[in-house]
């Protein structure tokens, strides 16, 4: 029985051997295949696990209920429910379209009384506080549940300890007592009430590890810090109860479900959710077709994706090649040898190609089981970083044999042109030893050249013609493979630069040129590697400088502030006392805000008794388009670049000076504070008098502050178009010149004033300025000292631009330096393979030892030289391309942003500049050229081994 | 001389081959013709660069000859595509070098295996006809050992029995003995001997005229062309009197 399997086993056996006798080489290739697959394929065990069935899901949720039944919030009223509301939610029967104008109607449903009877029910109440633990306040979700029941199995996973039984006890997330620094045993408050808490147990939530959670008894802790609030004033931590239900039988049938709907209650019911009713029965869909899923995202990803995979095979491909190729140099006279016993090409293409196949079978098998175990090792640090339990530990077998795939295509794909060459010399040339420079492969430069041409005509089309970024990257890509096979010939052009070096240097020059065979590979590594940087480093700088072009300070540099609207600004002494202790001010003021209604209220309360307020625009002054009756719609598009130009429709560029509806309380030393000297504007505050620093709010020397109380009205009025009835207060101000930014502010009231218009202000925080910018271990201190406090928003210091690019540029250049360094070395152990007999000979004519050393040196300068600044020629002209398509793309958004009458707040007339990456450019063809020669040079022994037949 | 009636298995008629063209043009054969039969042994000496290796190189397929025909058992290798002259090689001509015969990677059982195995013979079989040739040379012990365990003189026979496995029935030796001591190179030479009695043809390529005497011919080279041809004689007296002792010397040292 004869077949090509047979010749093909003979070639493996062969390779096989081979790679077992250098081991060496054969690791360091196995490496660089197995790595990546050892990372995707413990991604893929990861996400597999972490993946959990239907049923594993909703125990999470519910533990071993049936059902969670809550309130659906339309007003008590009846609602359509889909079978599985989780992510859906809910909608009132006759739709959302009834309220468009009016307020959704207030009213609750009771949940108990669609609890079919004689079901076993778990309350299940939460609320949101601050606790105070040892390093200061911790946001925490306050939970009142039976956590020891056993409906709550598999929902909430005791860890240590026991769980609450009696008032005063509570049980606390793992995640909790990690970020407080307590532990079981511990004692707590929450802030506002007096009780003291002991730690007696800990827990976690299997699909929720990050979250700070605490357990107490039903009624034991919320709402008695309900009551502690509401009596200080204070808001409500709020509550939120729902039913975990237990009916036995069938469950919670959908029937069930439809009537519990019927009583305005949601139902996550485990048996609907797993065997879900046809459509037809379900109302919910008849008004809300099944969405088909949007795949567009999902393909941009995919696309994304995998040119990213396919540029990393490239790589990887280019890197191992020429190892193969080494490979293949060794054993060249054992492939002359089958040659003479009647391998054909066939046979020998086979061999080296084999020496792939074997290196990629066994990365694919070391990296799948790597990664398989490192996954299994890492599991609960997987599960912490996730968030999530895995559900159980799943292995894809298809999957992964995917992923082991590519490790196996990936090792041929690297020994293709190895194999190719190896085979295209006669056995005899083998057998001999005879060097020679074989000619270039001709078709591949036409190709590479056909390549570029494309590719740049592509992203230059993309670049200016069209909107779709994918052109510019693509046809980059396309251009890129172009360069990557246009090697050879550009490795051929740096050879007559040879002739007026000195001996070691145009010795590793020219023997890199004729040896193209060897150099493109790792030349073509280096390139696509330093390429790729380049790119990305010429992009990131150019759009830093644009970002720093167009940045907006939202203080005067220097300025900074705190403010908080807790509590009626209780904290603002302690806020003062942190800035005060941990920065050195040039400038400090208080600033108040005005309440409408209780001292607690804020501006978004919800709370009926608090009214709202902001700077009232008269009517003349107001901009056509943004009319709310009206809206742009109205106009033509020149009308709308018309009106654009208007001084009334000039937006404030907005800031972050404290305020509130565009009010501030402060003297004049809030104007110290943001830098403003107009002598003026400070007289005008002394004298009690406002500041305005908005044009169209002011008018014959007043600013009014429109005052909202009926808050039910307002909100009828805003959904009809209407303005808000509220009354204006008006009071006498002097108008800021438009020199003067407000950053944000439109009125600056004096305490004073603010007093005598009747209005009821309180502590709001601080503004102040200092001229040494506060380190960043002044700033860590002070968000320390602030976040004890327990302040809602940090401390806002303006420091200019701050560019983040730096770290992310550093770790590229980095990474491209590494791989061109790996590439190097690899053709230069390459080249030492070959130069041996050179290196005799020079010996004999009486060069010192030190030539060989400096030789291995140039050589591996040499190619990482020709690497470095091929592919940086190459990574920056698609930065540019794509630059280009981005200044198309910003001009035309800035039109249609005018055209629409939407104004132009925010986009900065900035064309975005080309900067050429300098410093990461020299690093790379400088540094690492540099650094790669004195490596190879320091690791090569100066002394030949003794001299040695080839072995073969 | 050899029985007539029979074919001869390797023929080559005015074989010339010239290297390189112009200034660097060399005349590696001029006009060489040779046959040799069943059962024969040729033995080719000559100075160094008198066309010895080329000779069989091109007998052997390797190389190209510059035009003349070489005919191996009834096929002019010359006029064949490169897939069947690789064929060729593996089911009829075999070939043993002076050193490093053997692939490194494979056991004595595998490197006779070879050429079958590269056939498309399924590596049972080609194990099984590989450890018969090795059983009949006497070197059976050997099978399992890789050719960095063996000596010398084991790796040159078992590259003989390699040269001879299955059906190929010329063999090609190029100094076989060049890397040996005397003695292991007689018994190297005995083996060649006793294939060749045994039915195979063969060539042998050698400086000494010692190790020529095992042969039926002689023919003697001198720049790319025959000067002499003597059947079953003493090869140093051929030698000693023809008159151009000074070059045999000079490449026999």
């Amino acid at each position: 029985m004869k077949g090509w399997y047979h010749s093909w086993l003979a070639a493996i056996r062969i390779a096989r051997r081979d790679a077992w006798r250098s081991k060496g080489r054969s690791i360091l290739v196995l490496a660089m295949i197995a790595v990546p697959i050892l990372g995707v394929s413990a991604i893929d065990v990861t996400l597999r696990s972490a993946e959990l069935t239907p049923a594993q899901g909703l125990t999470r949720e519910m533990g071993a209920a049936d059902a969670i039944l809550s309130e659906a919030g339309w007003g008590g009223g009846p609602i359509h429910q889909p079978p599985d509301p989780r992510f859906t939610g809910t909608e009132p029967v006759g739709g959302f379209e009834q309220y468009e104008n009016k307020p959704m109607p207030e009213g609750h449903a009771d949940v108990t009384k669609a609890i079919p009877a004689g079901a076993k029910v778990l309350t299940d109440t939460t609320a949101m506080s601050r606790l105070r633990t040892t390093h200061g306040l911790l946001d925490t979700e306050l939970r009142e549940i039976k956590a020891g029941d056993p409906m709550v199995t598999g929902a909430i996973v005791p860890t240590g300890g026991r769980f609450p039984e009696k008032a005063g006890e509570i049980a606390a997330t793992d995640a909790f007592l990690k970020n407080s620094g307590l532990s079981v045993g511990s004692t707590l408050t929450a802030r506002s009430l007096d009780t003291t808490f002991t730690v007696v147990g800990s827990y976690e939530l299997p699909h929720a590890l990050k979250t700070t959670q605490v357990i107490a008894p039903p009624g034991t802790f919320i709402a008695p810090l309900n009551k502690a609030l509401e009596a200080q004033g204070l808001p409500s931590a709020g509550n939120h109860t729902s039913y975990l239900v237990s009916v036995g039988g069938e469950g919670f049938t959908w029937n069930m479900v439809k009537e519990a709907n019927a009583k305005g209650v949601q139902v996550n019911s485990r048996a609907v959710i797993l065997s879900p009713p046809p459509d037809s029965e379900v109302p919910y869909f008849q008004k809300n077709p099944r969405k088909t899923e949007e795949l567009g995202s999902n393909r941009e990803l995919l696309t994304i994706a995998a040119t990213i995979v396919g540029m990393a095979l490239l790589e990887v491909c280019l890197l191992a090649g020429p190892a193969f190729a080494v490979g293949a140099r060794r054993s060249r006279r054992q492939l002359g040898l089958v040659g003479a016993n009647g391998g054909d090409r066939r046979h020998i293409r086979a061999i080296v190609l084999s020496g792939g196949l074997v290196i990629g079978v066994a990365a694919a098998v070391v990296g799948t089981i790597l990664g398989l175990l490192l996954t299994l090792a890492l599991q609960p640090v997987l599960e912490g970083v996730m968030g999530k339990r895995f559900g159980t530990f799943t292995v894809q077998p298809l999957e992964l044999l995917g992923i082991a795939a590519a490790a196996v295509i990936t090792g041929l794909l690297a020994a293709i042109v190895p194999a190719v060459n190896a085979s295209r010399q006669t056995p005899l040339a083998s057998l001999t030893g005879r060097r020679g420079v074989r000619r270039a492969n001709r078709v591949l430069p036409v190709l590479g050249l056909i390549a570029v041409a494309l590719g740049v005509a592509i992203a230059l089309y993309g670049a200016t013609s069209s909107e779709n970024i994918l052109l510019v990257a693509g046809g980059s890509g396309i251009a890129e493979l172009g360069v990557v096979a246009l090697t050879p010939v550009l490795v051929g052009l740096f050879g007559r630069l040879g002739g007026w070096l000195p001996l070691s240097p145009r010795l590793a020059l020219r023997d890199a040129v004729r040896n193209r065979g060897r150099t493109a590979p790792a030349v073509a590594a280096v390139l696509a590697a330093v390429a790729g940087t380049v790119a990305v480093a010429t992009y990131a700088e150019s759009q830093d400088a644009k970002q720093r072009a167009q940045y907006q300070a939202m203080l005067p540099h220097g300025s900074g502030k705190a403010t908080t609207d807790e509590a009626g600004g209780r904290d603002v002494p302690a806020v003062r006392q942190a800035i005060q202790a941990n920065i050195s001010l040039d400038a400090l003021a208080d600033v108040q805000r005005i309440v409408i209604g209780s001292k607690t209220c804020t501006s978004y309360s919800e709370d009926k008794k608090c009214g709202t307020y902001d700077v009232f625009i008269p009517k003349a002054n107001r901009c056509a388009l943004h009319d709310p009756a009206k809206g742009p719609d109205a106009f033509t598009v020149a009308e709308r670049r018309k009106l654009s130009k208007d001084w009334r429709c000039q937006v404030n560029e907005g800031g972050n000076t404290p305020q509130q509806g565009g009010v501030l309380v402060g003297d004049e030393k809030v104007l110290k504070a943001l830098s403003i000297t107009d002598p003026t504007l400070v007289n005008a505050l002394k004298e009690g008098k406002a500041v305005s620093f908005d044009q169209t709010a002011f008018m014959n020397g007043k600013t009014g502050i429109n005052v909202v109380t009926d808050q039910k009205k307002a909100e009828e009025a805003r959904a009809a178009n209407k303005e808000a009835p509220g009354k204006v207060h008006e009071l006498p101000s002097v108008l800021a010149p438009k020199s003067v930014n407000g950053y944000g502010l439109q009125l600056l009231v004096p305490p004073s004033l603010a007093k005598s218009a009747g209005f009821t202000t309180v502590p709001f925080g601080v503004v102040f300025s200092t001229s040494a910018l506060p380190s960043t271990e002044q700033k860590q201190a002070l968000d320390g000292a602030i976040d004890k406090i327990g302040l809602n928003e940090g401390v806002v210091i303006e420091a200019g631009y701050v560019s983040e690019n730096g770290i992310v540029l550093l770790a590229l250049t980095v990474f491209a330096g590494l791989i061109t360094i790996g590439a190097a070395g690899i053709a230069t152990g390459l080249a030492q393979a070959d130069a041996e007999a050179d290196l005799k000979t020079l010996a004999a004519v009486g060069a010192p030892p030190r030539v060989r050393r400096a030789l291995s040196g140039f050589q591996c300068g040499t190619v990482s030289f020709m690497g470095v600044v091929l592919g940086s020629a190459a990574g920056v002209l698609p930065a540019i391309a794509l630059i280009l398509s981005d200044r198309r793309t910003d001009a035309a958004n800035m039109q249609e942003h005018l055209d629409m009458g939407w104004g132009t707040s925010g986009m900065a007339n900035v064309d975005m500049p080309i900067v050429i990456p300098w410093e990461t450019l020299g690093a790379l063809i400088v540094v690492v050229p540099l650094g790669a020669a004195l490596l190879a040079a320091l690791v090569t022994r100066s002394r030949g081994a003794l001299a040695r037949r080839e072995v073969g | 001389m050899s029985d007539q009636s029979r074919q001869p298995v390797l023929q080559l008629e005015q074989l010339t081959r010239v290297h390189g063209s112009g200034a660097t043009e060399v005349h590696a054969l001029r006009g060489v013709n040779l046959s040799v039969f069943p059962g024969e042994l040729v033995a080719v000496m000559g100075p160094s660069g008198s066309g010895k290796s080329t000779l069989l190189t091109i007998a052997g397929g390797l190389d190209n000859p510059t035009s003349g025909k070489v005919v191996v058992e009834g096929t002019d290798i010359t006029q064949v595509t490169r897939k069947e002259l690789a064929a060729l090689r593996r089911r009829s001509i075999g070939y043993v070098f002076q050193d490093y015969n053997l692939i490194p990677a494979l056991t004595a059982a595998e490197n006779v295996a070879l050429p079958r195995e590269l056939d498309g013979t399924s590596a049972r079989k080609a194990r099984v006809s590989a450890l018969a040739a090795l059983e009949e040379m006497g070197l059976s012990h050997l099978a399992d050992r890789f050719p960095d365990e063996m000596s010398g003189g084991q790796q040159q026979r078992v590259a003989i029995a390699r040269a001879l496995v299955g059906d190929r029935r010329l063999v090609l030796a190029d100094e076989p003995t060049g890397a040996l001591d005397s003695e292991t190179g007689e018994s190297v030479l005995a083996l060649l001997r006793s294939r060749c009695d045994a039915g195979a043809a063969g060539i042998l390529v050698t400086h000494e005229p010692r190790f020529a005497a095992w042969a039926d011919r002689v023919v003697f080279l001198r720049d790319g062309s025959v000067v002499d041809e003597t059947i079953r004689t003493d090869a140093e007296s051929l030698l000693a009197g023809s008159g151009t002792g000074t070059g045999g010397q000079a490449g026999a040292k």
